[in-house]
């Protein structure tokens, strides 16, 4: 099958080879939750929520003395275009689970929010100012959850988690040292492409997850599977990377238009 | 769940006693319901309902089956509800199956009639293609997103929606030599069958606080009720299901009464619920 | 520009989403944002040959200050720091804050205060029924649950973080205690400003608001400041209502204590009203709460219908010429 058209040089969807699909965020979308988000890519349609920082419910799972982040995907029964039952916990959900708590643990200051160790420091500066000054060392052990919800799968689904966390953890006024984005690409018909779709996906070439952490410029999540020579991933990786920026640039817009919004409305 | 104060409790059961909730509504009147259809573009027909801060997505996808050895002029309808931990924490892992079955249960029991498919709101023989043979399975999936209480309504009026958006696609079927094979069925892309919902019905939960009934409550009303009455309604006014939860006993004269009740109130859920897909319809053409 | 509707799922007609737009888009213009706004991993402008100090919402990068949270750059002489909006609330001693009691432990209550940990309240913090001012012996600790049970809202003061960093409350007033007769909403902590008063009696209404700092705000039947007797006769009632083993029924005396109808349709009144101001993100102050019920009621909309699209589209056409002739006033 044919994934570029060798005279035009158009994909299936009509797209360029280095063509992001159309991408979409929104915030806000669950009122319950302290932080969530809607982030779409293409025809992929991704929901996150956050809930906390809260105390901890199961003390059995503290392990060090950093706040516990936890997260859990799960995929509608109509996400997919063969509708499948999916059992709660099966492994592709559980992998990407991690992948996807892993990604956002290296992100969120979590050593902000911990356990036995200063979290606040706020300097008396003046006194009419009534600023005070704060060491805590804290005995409370604090989790972060992490909720993903794919409503529609259409390749890229764990990158457009990723983003859509970002966002949510944003939105929920957790300290993040900077925003994470991800993309996908791939190598098809001898030609790097970017963000793949369900059908690129599934025709059996190479398929790069890149996650970056977009201002220090540091790749935080690579996966690939299938084979690839190493110049050629080389390049898929850097397209991947571009990717990434893109939408790191589009998730900033997002958020400072979020920002002075809430501050406009809310006045002096 | 957060739990609420004696003081809290003894408020709420008043303002319902006064015919006055917290949020100004009166005893039988609904939260403004908002529709949206379409939302997921790869089904043959999906819808999104919030009612409040409740808010369902549902989906139907029709695919190509046999029907029952039982029942071989008619098609097959399964509903699936998942409550997606976004809607609350209590519903990672496995912690929302209770909820989600028994929220399957009583949409099934509403909406499919009996185990004889006498009685169905959904008029399953209008899903067969070739009688015995190939049907239609039509595979309803809802996804609670956030919960506000009264879920089984808005699934319900969901479900409506969807199918109102609902095209099962035309279908020419090529009979082979003999009686006995599996008849060829061509699926067009192009053409679709707009589904006939004249015959669904709407679900009406009436929960019983004290001596007064309510309709659509809140989660926080929900966690004071005694029992509660669902009964779903449809547009001639006959009742199509019955499903009582909670654990006080209701006398009978109650439960008449009730019905009578949820007849009433269904009449106008079902014309605001046309509305509002007559307007998401319009907008959705505009678009 | 997005109406960012969140909590109140709205569909409004297309007059009422031009009109909303540009109510929005005015209050956008009118805001002067000589504060900054940042985003996560933004550096902040700072002359760096001045010491600056890195506050909350701040991190080190390379020599460079950047932000961690979403929010809008503070700065108080040589500190810098972010504010965030949606996040949890931030406690400082002397809040007056709503909480709600989780857990009944030796000597103390905890309470959930939309903080990422719980506070607590000691029992000596709190004033004894009986009034009198002595030690709290092994009966008071028995009998803590006649004073306060769990899911009991309670309002008190922020004391301060004790050394194992737990934040502690304190409810010596009169006017702290438990509040019942009424309802609790919850809102974003950052719509709530630090003023002198939170107590208000809204007279007219004979309604009580109270703004917790923390986003929790109580609109209740107003009570009046009687102190020990009010807890006094809550113990007495309790125990009546024990006597009579009628748990979850309605007994003649609770029958007779149900809010009257017309302060009732009061406080639903002022509670739709907050949630208005909150789905539109405007400041909570009781001018603003009590100009939107004046409002309602002159322009006789029903109680419920404060949350529907109409009124939602008017209160930010109102906010919209409040804050216009708040800064004629200023000019």
């Amino acid at each position: 099958m044919e994934y570029v058209d060798s005279l035009t040089g158009f994909r299936l969807d009509g797209r360029r080879p280095n063509d992001m699909r159309q991408i979409r965020g929104e915030i806000g979308v669950v009122a319950k939750a302290d932080g969530s988000a809607l982030f779409e890519m293409g025809n992929t349609k991704v929901i996150a929520a956050i809930y906390g920082p809260r105390e901890v419910q199961n003390k059995g799972q503290q392990a060090n003395n950093q706040a516990l982040v936890r997260c859990e995907y799960s995929m509608a029964n109509f996400s997919t275009g063969d509708r499948t039952r999916r059992p709660k916990g099966d492994r592709r959900s559980t992998e990407i689970s991690l992948v996807i708590r892993q990604t956002m643990e290296a992100c969120i200051l979590t050593h902000l929010m911990p356990h036995s160790q200063v979290i606040l420091i706020e300097f008396l500066v003046h006194i009419l100012l009534k600023f005070f000054m704060y060491f805590l060392p804290k005995i409370c052990f604090l989790q972060i959850d992490i909720f993903v919800q794919v409503l529609q799968a259409d390749g890229g689904t764990r990158s457009a988690c990723i983003n859509a966390a970002t966002l949510a953890l944003a939105d929920a006024g957790i300290p993040m040292r900077d925003i994470v984005t991800s993309c996908s690409a791939g190598y098809l018909s001898s030609t790097p492409l970017l963000d793949l779709n369900y059908i690129e996906d599934s025709a059996g070439g190479p398929d790069v997850t890149v996650g970056i952490l977009a201002k220090t410029d540091k790749v935080t999540l690579l996966q690939m599977d299938a084979k690839l020579p190493m110049d050629i991933f080389e390049n898929v990786m850097q397209l991947a990377i571009e990717g990434c920026k893109a939408i790191a640039h589009y998730i900033r817009g997002v958020l400072l238009e979020n920002t002075k919004q809430l501050e406009c409305r809310r006045g002096i | 769940m957060v739990g609420l104060s004696a003081g809290e409790k003894h408020f709420i059961y008043g303002g319902i006693a006064q015919d006055l909730r917290t949020d100004g509504r009166q005893r039988l009147h609904y939260r403004p319901i908002s529709v949206e259809i379409g939302v997921i573009p790869q089904a043959n027909g999906s819808s999104r309902v919030r009612l409040g801060a409740t808010d369902v997505i549902v989906s139907i996808k029709a695919e190509l089956g046999r029907p029952s050895s039982l029942h071989p002029d008619k098609g097959k309808v399964a509903i699936f509800i998942d409550c997606s931990p976004t809607a609350a924490p209590m519903f990672e892992g496995r912690g929302g199956e209770e909820l989600s079955s028994e929220l399957s249960l009583a949409l099934q029991r509403c909406l499919l009639g009996g185990r004889s498919g006498a009685g169905a709101g959904i008029d399953l023989s209008s899903l067969v293609i070739v009688e015995g043979k190939v049907c239609w399975d039509l595979y309803i999936d809802g996804l609670v997103v956030s919960s506000d209480g009264n879920l089984l309504d808005a699934l319900a009026a969901a479900i409506k929606v969807a199918l109102c958006n609902t095209g099962i696609p035309k279908t020419t079927v090529n009979l082979g030599a003999s009686p006995n094979d599996q008849p060829d069925v061509d699926v067009s892309d192009e053409e679709f069958l707009q589904f006939d919902t004249s015959g669904v019905p709407v679900i009406v939960t009436l929960t019983k606080v004290g001596r007064h009934y309510i309709v659509d409550a809140t989660s926080e009303e929900e966690s004071q009720m005694s029992s509660a009455v669902s009964i779903s309604v449809n547009r001639h006014g006959q009742i199509c299901g019955l499903t009582k939860r909670g654990g006080a006993g209701l006398d009978p004269s109650v439960i008449l009464d009730m019905i009578s009740v949820a007849k009433h109130v269904g009449e106008q859920l079902m014309s605001s619920l046309d509305s509002e897909i007559a307007a998401a319809e319009a907008s959705a053409e505009d678009q | 520009m997005t109406t960012m509707q969140r909590e109140l799922r709205l569909s409004l007609n297309q007059t009422q989403r031009v009109r909303l737009q540009s109510a929005l888009q005015q209050l956008e213009e009118m805001t002067s944002l000589a504060s900054a706004i940042t985003v996560v991993a933004d550096t902040i402008p700072v002359n760096h040959e001045d010491s600056i100090l890195k506050g909350h919402g701040t991190s080190d990068l390379n020599g460079e200050v950047v932000a961690t949270l979403c929010g809008v750059v503070e700065r108080v002489n040589k500190l810098v720091y972010v504010r965030a909006q949606r996040a949890r609330y931030k406690p400082e001693v002397g809040d007056i804050i709503v909480g709600r009691v989780i857990e009944v432990a030796p000597k103390r209550w905890r309470l959930e205060i939309n903080f990422s940990q719980d506070a607590v309240l000691m029992l000596s913090s709190m004033n004894l029924p009986d009034g009198l001012q002595r030690r709290r012996t092994a009966v008071d600790e028995l009998n803590m649950r006649s004073i306060f049970v769990e899911n009991d809202v309670i309002c008190a003061e922020v004391r301060g973080f004790q050394h194992d960093g737990s934040l502690h409350l304190q409810a010596r007033s009169q006017k702290y205690g438990k509040l019942e007769r009424g309802m609790l909403l919850t809102v974003p902590a950052y719509l709530v400003k630090r003023r002198k008063q939170h107590f208000h009696h809204l007279e007219n209404y004979g309604v009580d608001l109270i703004l917790g700092s923390n986003g929790f705000i109580w609109v209740g039947e107003h009570v009046d400041m009687n102190g020990e007797n009010h807890i006094l006769a809550d113990q007495v009632s309790r125990e009546d209502m024990a006597d009579k083993s009628c748990v979850g029924q309605v007994t003649q005396e609770v029958h007779e204590r149900i809010t009257p109808l017309e302060i009732r349709t009061h406080i639903c009144r002022v509670a739709n009203s907050v949630r208005v101001l909150s789905a539109l993100g405007f400041n909570l102050t009781v001018e603003v709460i009590v100009d939107t019920v004046e409002a309602s009621i002159s322009l006789n909309t029903d109680i419920k219908d404060i949350l529907a699209a109409e009124f939602y589209v008017q209160t930010a056409e109102r906010e919209v010429q409040r804050r216009v002739s708040l800064s004629r006033k200023k000019g």
